[in-house]
């Protein structure tokens, strides 16, 4: 019996640090996912995660049914309905979390880019190079034409300088405020002139058509530039070169990537007066993100292999992002998009996080400032009505398996029903409260069709109740 | 593989023009995804649409004439009524020009008369003979059999003109008489039965009686992908002649010659009726007399015209859905995603090449 019994825990761990791996490194997982996938070993599955072999999600096989995607103009939140299918679908996980991730980093926004295509091109740049070289990246971003009309690059002059973008590759996109001057701003953004958006028609009835970097020779400046404490004929990528030798963009990008998947940092504004809550971790990201010359996946596999990484559980509120996708998989959804996809991709802007549209290049603040009565509203209205639907695939194989364990009084129906959502770790009032929910409601039973359709409906029930909880909020 | 047709050939064509505008409501197309026209150059243009603009789901009716286009009439409209449509597809005339469209969504064949009346529809959602699953091409034999593209079932269905279901031919697969995801379709001679194989990235022709007859076409995007650029999720490369990137759209001329709406490669490529590569439309789009009253009335267009060296990005086709012959020779091509139709005539005298 002590085997088993130690058995039985060791299992529950193994699913527990697993479903936090599948919530954190991708949009949770469900009950057979997660079996799965502790079957095969925490190791394994994060070695998996970083060098995928599935399959994304089918772009053709959405535009197949939503043409009119593929020029969605100024239409508000129907641009990110292409990104949300693929968040849906893909057998990928983390490479789509990391779009998410440099999209809150990067953050472009369709409010002045005006062209929801070049900002769907952003993120399918961002899921290109995401785990791969982050200096590299740094230059896609920069030839970027979303990035390029956002930041007022193809304002930037040989002539008259512009220092929108270059300020913000130093202040948010690599070092941070503090480490450059005023002057090493206006030298970087004279590396950058030339660096354009080449001429196309402009838009009319025919609709839009694509952006593409351009290089002008003619409006670069070549002079000299001294840029932090180097002088030389630097162009962008030079530029770029020194901004990843500097420290502080080991640490930025380290306190970045702690922030996004161990535990909620303060706002960025803050990080230059306030230390990170777990220094040697930022330490130990920063040093490897130096050693592998910038390379995400090294910084990532260290992190999740972590022991301050695996145990971080249920600290971070979920993003408006997370909950919506984490959501839509963990209910099951057609791979044949649907109908309504693009009322579903305003849904997480309902939340306040409308995606391709952040408030500003800052990105959205993180962590408690995702809650306010306004947005925990919205979200647990749009899980309750999920998870609610007994006849979504998913929430009908949670019935399938609290039915296969036959019938369940109120604190079993509880206790699995809080397991096969997530697990979601329920305090001692929650679970009060959940019981004395399953109580008045009775146990499940399944020996009639009548006794399993009223069953069904009281785990529909049940289900809302939880997304309600607090605890749900937390990931 | 096809190759490339040299020498003598008797199969030229020369740009015409292009027509329409962009529109969700009144005198326009928004993603036209189908057409079928008349032999007096009546056009029935399915418009697809986007959802956050259901005003833009409807049937528009044009001239096409050899004179510029002429906008005439608007029926059909987003939604479950009878009558409405989720998600028109692809339409087809019968001899008296009944009009007939599919409804991946509602899975239904909808029947107006030419004025656009509603008469009926008809089609149950499922898998068994006569039932359907998002139902996608059509087309009408000279003895008033309907072909459906049955896409989820990977097959052909035939019924006649009230829906009474005739037979069946076509599984799922990538063998010869198989399908993936087809969607367009087109009768040729003797009712010869083409299918644009989308997911197989080939057409296919069969007997009307459904013997498979021939492939055309190769799998895949093809060409050097080492240029080729990502756009939307989508890879483009300069795909060789006889390569198709999802197909969406076939029809056949007088001649035997089958034209293809190479949807992802962003061309409509020309195939001798054994499947030779005679050449590819890549788009010559040019204003349309729609257009430029637009332009007219709108001052500023023309002033942001102003100055713009290069208007490539104008002319070229992008994502065309469908292809159709109309009267004189003349190539229709719905440029779906630019909301327009360019046309195109097959010369009568052989040139050389």
């Amino acid at each position: 019996m002590a085997t088993t019994s130690s058995k039985s825990t060791e299992t529950t761990e193994s699913i527990d640090l697993m479903a936090h791996l599948m919530r954190r490194a991708g949009f949770g997982a469900d009950r057979d996912d997660l079996e799965r996938r502790a079957a095969k070993g925490y190791e394994a599955t994060v070695e998996e995660l970083l060098n995928p072999e599935g399959a994304r999600a089918d772009r053709e096989l959405f535009l197949r049914y939503h043409p009119g995607f593929r020029r969605p103009v100024t239409s508000p939140g129907m641009g990110g309905s292409a990104w949300l299918y693929d968040m849906m679908h893909t057998e990928l996980p983390l490479e789509e979390k990391m779009v998410l991730f440099w999209h809150q980093i990067f953050a472009t926004g369709q409010s002045k880019v005006d062209h929801w295509h070049e900002l769907i091109a952003q993120v399918d740049m961002f899921r290109e190079m995401g785990m791969g070289n982050y200096r590299d990246m740094l230059v896609a971003l920069a030839q970027n034409p979303a990035m390029i009309y956002w930041l007022d690059n193809c304002d930037n002059h040989e002539t008259g300088v512009n220092e929108n973008w270059g300020r913000e590759l130093l202040e948010l996109f690599s070092m941070g405020v503090g480490n450059y001057s005023e002057e090493d701003v206006y030298e970087c953004s004279r590396a950058f002139t030339g660096w354009t958006i080449a001429t196309v028609p402009p838009r009319n009835y025919y609709s839009r058509f694509d952006w593409s970097f351009e290089y002008q020779d003619e409006d670069h400046d070549y002079g000299e530039k001294t840029f932090l404490g180097e002088t030389g004929d630097f162009n962008g990528e030079d530029i770029i070169d020194i901004i990843c030798r500097q420290p502080a963009t080991a640490e930025f990008i380290a306190r970045h990537l702690y922030n996004f998947f161990v535990a909620d940092e303060p706002q960025v504004p803050a990080w230059s007066v306030t230390p990170p809550r777990d220094p040697e971790a930022i330490d130990l990201l920063a040093k490897t993100f130096t050693e592998s010359n910038y390379d995400i996946r090294s910084v990532l596999r260290v992190l999740f292999l972590s022991d301050f990484f695996k145990n971080a559980r249920y600290t971070k509120i979920k993003s408006p992002a997370e909950v919506v996708v984490g959501t839509l998989r963990l209910v099951g959804q057609d791979k044949l998009p649907p109908p309504g996809i693009g009322d579903m991709s305003k849904q997480a802007g309902y939340m306040g996080q409308e995606l391709l549209n952040p408030p500003s290049v800052e990105g959205w603040h993180t962590g408690v400032e995702w809650i306010n009565s306004g947005s925990l509203m919205k979200r647990i209205n749009f899980v309750a009505d999920m998870l609610g639907d007994t006849s979504k695939p998913g929430v009908k194989r949670i019935v399938d398996r609290l039915q296969a364990q036959g019938n369940l009084g109120p604190e079993e129906m509880v206790d699995r029903c809080l397991e096969l959502v997530g697990p979601v770790k329920a305090g001692a009032a929650t679970l009060q409260q959940l019981v004395e929910h399953a109580t008045q409601s009775g146990e499940l039973t399944w020996d009639t069709e009548k006794d399993t359709a009223e069953s069904t409906a009281k785990v529909g029930e049940l289900l809302q109740l939880i997304a309600s909880v607090k605890e749900f909020q937390y990931c | 593989m096809a190759s490339v047709f040299l020498g003598i050939n008797d199969r030229t064509f020369t740009y015409e023009s292009t027509a329409a505008r962009a529109e969700h409501v009144g005198a326009g197309v928004r993603y036209p995804i189908d057409f079928a026209i008349t032999q007096d150059d009546i056009a029935y243009i399915l418009n697809r649409g986007r959802e956050d603009r259901p005003d833009g789901t409807r049937l528009t009716v044009f001239k096409l004439g050899e004179d510029g286009e002429e906008y005439i009439s608007t029926f059909g409209s987003h939604g479950e009524d009878p009558g409405q449509f989720i998600w028109p597809m692809c339409i087809a005339l019968d001899k008296d020009t009944n009009v007939y469209v599919t409804d991946e969504w509602l899975n239904r064949i909808t029947k107006y008369n030419k004025d656009g009346e509603y008469i009926s529809h008809w089609g149950t959602h499922g898998f068994r003979d006569g039932e359907i699953d998002r139902p996608a091409g059509i087309a009408i034999g000279q003895d008033d059999t309907l072909y459906i593209v049955d896409s989820r079932n990977n097959r052909v269905q035939k019924f006649d003109l009230d829906g009474k279901f005739l037979g069946k031919f076509g599984s799922a697969g990538s063998a010869d008489g198989q399908f993936n995801l087809p969607w367009g379709m087109c009768l040729g001679g003797e009712d010869n039965v083409f299918v644009a194989d989308w997911r197989n990235d080939r057409v296919q022709s069969f007997t009307s009686d459904g013997k498979w007859l021939a492939s055309f076409g190769t799998p895949g995007t093809g060409g050097d992908t080492t240029n080729a650029r990502v756009k939307g999720g989508i890879t483009y490369s300069d795909a060789p002649v006889g390569q198709f990137n999802r197909p969406t759209g076939v029809c056949v001329d007088q001649d035997g010659d089958i034209y293809v709406a190479d949807w992802l490669n962003n061309r409509v490529q020309v195939l001798t009726p054994e499947g030779r590569f005679i050449t590819e439309f890549t788009g010559d789009g040019h204003l349309s007399n729609m257009g430029i009253a637009k332009l007219r009335s709108n001052p500023d267009m023309i002033k942001q015209r102003n100055g713009i060296q290069n208007f490539t990005p104008e002319r070229v086709l992008w994502a065309p859905c469908a292809v159709r012959i109309a009267r004189n020779n003349r190539v229709i091509i719905a440029d779906t995603t630019r909301h327009r139709f360019q046309i195109y005539r097959k010369n009568a005298e052989p040139v050389l090449v």
